[in-house]
């Protein structure tokens, strides 16, 4: 083993986007650009392959292709399979000297914590983007939790949606390696997503902000109406606040998170004070200007540290909705008309 | 206080309310001077008032319900009707179904229109067998009355919500490329060469009316009569011509192009002035200044124009951001048909109807003053539209004078004032015209940049730049004065003034935005032009040495 397939997130670049993945190149990009992002490590894309060689797995998976074909119309048939070879990765422990390398990064992170099991977050990192194909971890502590769950999203490339995506697509399964970001949890009273342009229009004088109490995954998961707020991408002052509705969010458990009731009065307050809201625009500007093309991006506010406590968790190019231009167009001549 | 509208309800100014209502009330310079009479009032610009408000409450424009007006010393002064937050949401996802098609195919929706227009025109007078001007006296009184009510009352609504939907749709589409060009490109496009360049070299039925005078022009020539032309003043030349064989094939294809391009005349729905087919004299002046040209200039300019515009487009569309290319790229389509729509509907709406409602007037004017109900046939045009209707039949029974001697002292008063140009808060004038870019068709603000030291600032312009001979002229009849080569300096120019495109070098008006005649002509014909400087008639005097800077909408006035 004596390719490198482990990094610190300050060893990467923009252009290790085959190597570690999107987005852990990304993240490793902004750390060395001086933008605040938590403390963390990525396993590279070759680590995965190289698990899955090592322990069988596999050899398992292609046992398990060559017997099941499951058809896209076929849910029984694809959770079967998806069940059978996750469990494949699953089941397998990692390699000693492997468990054992990913261990020595994890008990850096907890010296620089100072605290014995510090909380981290599992994220996978493809080389193309698959948001929402794919597991994430939130909250996990301790070795043993930190590599089941790094298998966890080794495993996640076999999920249901994934083989279904792939069925669908025609694609051969079982054939996207990812690599995975460990990264210091952030004790986030508040986090969601930035846009530095409107995805739906492309218009780029403007900046989007979603966010609710808690984790960002209750806003990245789409499952309720986060706040929003809509910036000016010059002046940074709020030209629009929308107040969401906001009865649940995602907090931290002692191991692992759950989506807890807020309460009415937290449920009707927005969740960002407009100095927040101008750190988060700032941190997109910047993004922007360093990537060259308008971001899309995760944050919190870290409840533990003082203001400006704006921490970055992902950023990727924006996807621009692939509108019709005329509508496009009607958007923009609605959206000149409203805030006049 | 509410000031008298020649006792026209609502349309009183109350200098207590209104200004505080309605934030700023603008002078409307362009249809408004010289200040209007009650048929213009009652007829033409109530209907336009009423498209306005049709048009916005039909397009369901999130931001207005339209124009209010009010007038003050006869002179109109606009502002707009502005929707509630709660209403400019609610109004806003129908909006979008109905500007769409505008966006789509504006032809389509342009086209369809158009004709209905002139079936109407048509089947108005066929309907009672007329052809000729003159024939309009062969109609009973209760068959006049008849023509009017329907000129009143159907044609004119319907041009005007033909007209109005249709300049609604335009405004709002070049109104938010502008605002797009301001994001993207951080330069004010209506003194941007680039915007007026890529607006530029779509044909017009202003430029085809030009070509057929030429040609008119170019037989004179042919036929030998250039001679005649050149020395018979324009009101004796039509009969002068009568006396020879080739002055009469002359005429008589003169004849055929007014009858049906005649409808026109300088003011349209003021209807107090004469129209082509009326008073033939009219057009000769403009072919005289045009028939010893060997081509016609547009001609000649259209082919670098298009090329300019080819460019320009593609050197814009490469400096846009690329998820916003498509988008802006169907915007510039949208926004130059908008602006060559600008231009056509001036012949369609305007002129056509204008020129009818005073063939009927003219005619009630003459039989009023034969039958002793006024004093002369011109001060039909101090009666509303209801005491004529009440006056018609049995015809002569009324005596009119006690209604139009009190509103013709006032007129007559009224001209020799110079309009103030507007009531309430001028700093709310940019969100008033942001509200409604059609308030922008009849005011203007310049745009003053005091780091030029310019004399003048315009609100529009057309790129190019020119120094030269000023001359000033205030009205359309007196173009014949203009000598080739000059600058023109005049209040507005409206399509009557179309030929003299062919021979000035700059041009100066007083009025006018980006969609304004003048800017739009001048860009086509590749006459640097500055126009919505205000003051320029007053400013600059003719034979004066003026520099028109076209590229930066700014005049200089040299050796002062």
């Amino acid at each position: 083993m004596s390719d490198k397939w482990i990094y610190w997130l300050e060893e990467l670049g923009k252009e290790d986007n085959e190597r570690v993945g999107r987005k852990c190149a990304n993240l490793g990009e902004i750390t060395k650009a001086g933008l605040p992002v938590p403390k963390g490590f990525c396993l590279s894309v070759g680590a995965y392959g190289m698990f899955m060689e090592l322990t069988g797995a596999a050899e398992e998976i292609a046992r398990l292709l060559e017997t099941h074909k499951p058809a896209a119309d076929d849910v029984n048939g694809i959770r079967t399979l998806s069940r059978a070879m996750r469990h494949a990765v699953e089941s397998k422990p990692l390699p000693p000297e492997m468990a054992d390398t990913v261990l020595s990064y994890y008990s850096q992170l907890c010296d620089q914590a100072c605290t014995l099991d510090v909380a981290v977050s599992t994220r996978s990192a493809g080389a193309v983007s698959h948001p929402g194909q794919y597991e994430t971890y939130l909250n996990v502590k301790g070795k043993d939790d930190l590599l089941d769950k790094v298998r966890k999203v080794w495993a996640s490339t076999f999920n249901e949606r994934s083989l279904a995506f792939c069925i669908n697509k025609g694609l051969t399964l079982g054939n996207e390696p990812i690599g995975v970001a460990v990264l210091t949890m952030v004790q986030a009273r508040s986090a969601g997503i930035a846009f530095s342009a409107d995805p739906n229009t492309g218009d780029t004088s403007k900046i989007i902000i979603e966010a609710n109490w808690g984790l960002g995954e209750s806003v990245v998961s789409g499952e309720l109406m986060p706040d929003r707020w809509v910036i000016d991408k010059e002046t940074l002052e709020v030209r629009e606040r929308t107040l969401g509705r906001k009865d649940k969010a995602t907090v931290c458990l002692d191991c692992g998170i759950e989506d807890a009731e807020i309460s009415p009065e937290k449920a009707c307050s927005f969740c960002l004070s407009d100095e927040e809201l101008k750190e988060i625009a700032k941190l997109a500007n910047k993004l922007e200007a360093h990537f060259g093309l308008p971001q899309d991006i995760e944050w919190a506010v870290a409840e533990d540290k003082p203001f400006p406590n704006i921490v970055l968790l992902q950023t990727r190019a924006v996807v621009i909705s692939k509108q019709a231009p005329v509508d496009q167009v009607l958007d923009l001549m609605v959206g000149l008309l409203a805030f006049k | 206080m509410l000031h008298d509208a020649y006792d026209l309800s609502f349309y009183e100014f109350d200098d207590e309310k209104d200004s505080k209502e309605y934030g700023v009330l603008l002078c409307d310079v362009v249809h408004g001077r010289p200040p209007m009479k009650p048929t213009y009032m009652g007829i033409g610009w109530y209907w336009y008032y009423h498209g306005v408000r049709y048009g916005a409450e039909t397009l369901h424009l999130p931001t207005t319900h339209g124009w209010d007006s009010r007038f003050v010393q006869g002179y109109p002064y606009i502002t707009a009707i502005r929707t509630t937050p709660e209403e400019a949401k609610e109004r806003e996802p129908i909006f979008r179904e109905k500007i769409k098609p505008f966006l789509e195919n504006f032809d389509g929706v342009w086209d369809p229109l158009k004709a209905e227009l002139l079936k109407m025109y048509k089947e108005a007078k066929d309907a009672r067998g007329l052809k000729e001007w003159d024939d309009i006296k062969k109609l009973s009184n209760a068959d006049l009355l008849s023509f009017f009510l329907d000129f009143a009352y159907i044609i004119n609504r319907k041009e005007g919500e033909i007209h109005f939907i249709m300049l609604m749709a335009s405004f709002y589409i070049v109104g938010l490329l502008q605002e797009m060009w301001r994001t993207i490109f951080e330069e004010e496009p209506s003194i941007d060469p680039n915007f007026h360049k890529l607006m530029s070299g779509f044909e017009n039925q202003d430029m085809k009316m030009g070509r057929m005078m030429w040609e008119l022009g170019r037989k004179a020539v042919e036929l030998n009569l250039d001679d005649i032309f050149r020395n018979t003043e324009d009101d004796v030349l039509i009969d002068k011509l009568n006396t020879s064989e080739a002055g009469r094939t002359w005429n008589s294809l003169y004849h055929e192009f007014l009858l049906e391009h005649g409808w026109r005349s300088d003011r349209a729905h003021s209807y107090d002035s004469p129209v082509w087919l009326e008073k033939p004299s009219m057009g000769l002046s403009r072919i005289k200044l045009l028939m010893h040209a060997p081509l016609f200039k547009f001609d000649v300019e259209r082919v670098r124009v298009i090329k300019d515009r080819e460019e320009t487009e593609k050197e814009v569309l490469a400096r846009v951001p690329e998820v916003q290319r498509p988008a802006f790229s169907l915007l510039v389509k949208a926004a130059q048909k908008s602006g060559y729509w600008s231009e056509d509907h001036g012949y369609f709406c305007d002129c056509h109807v204008g020129a009818m409602g005073r063939w009927i007037l003219q005619e009630f004017g003459r039989r009023f003053a034969q039958a002793g109900s006024i004093d002369d046939a011109e001060d039909v045009y101090f009666l509303h539209p209801n005491e004529i209707r009440k006056a018609a039949i049995p015809l002569g029974r009324i005596n009119l004078r006690p209604y139009v001697e009190r509103r013709k002292k006032v007129w007559e008063e009224n001209m020799k004032i110079e309009p103030i140009p507007f009531f309430g808060d001028i700093s709310q004038a940019q969100d008033i015209l942001r509200s409604d870019p059609t308030l922008l068709v009849s005011t203007q603000v310049p745009v003053v940049r005091k780091e030029l030291k310019a004399d003048l600032y315009g609100a529009a312009c057309a790129p190019g730049s020119f120094q030269g001979t000023a001359r000033v002229i205030m009205s359309v009849d007196k173009i014949s004065e203009l000598k080739p080569g000059e600058i023109l300096v005049a209040p507005g120019t409206s399509t009557a003034w179309m030929v003299v495109f062919g021979i000035i070098k700059g041009l100066v008006t007083d009025g006018g935005g980006a969609l304004s005649h003048p800017v739009i002509m001048a860009r086509e014909f590749g006459i640097p032009c500055v126009s919505g400087t205000v003051e320029a008639t007053q400013k600059i005097k003719t034979g004066d040495k003026i520099w028109v800077d076209g590229n930066r909408g700014v005049v200089y006035i040299m050796d002062k």
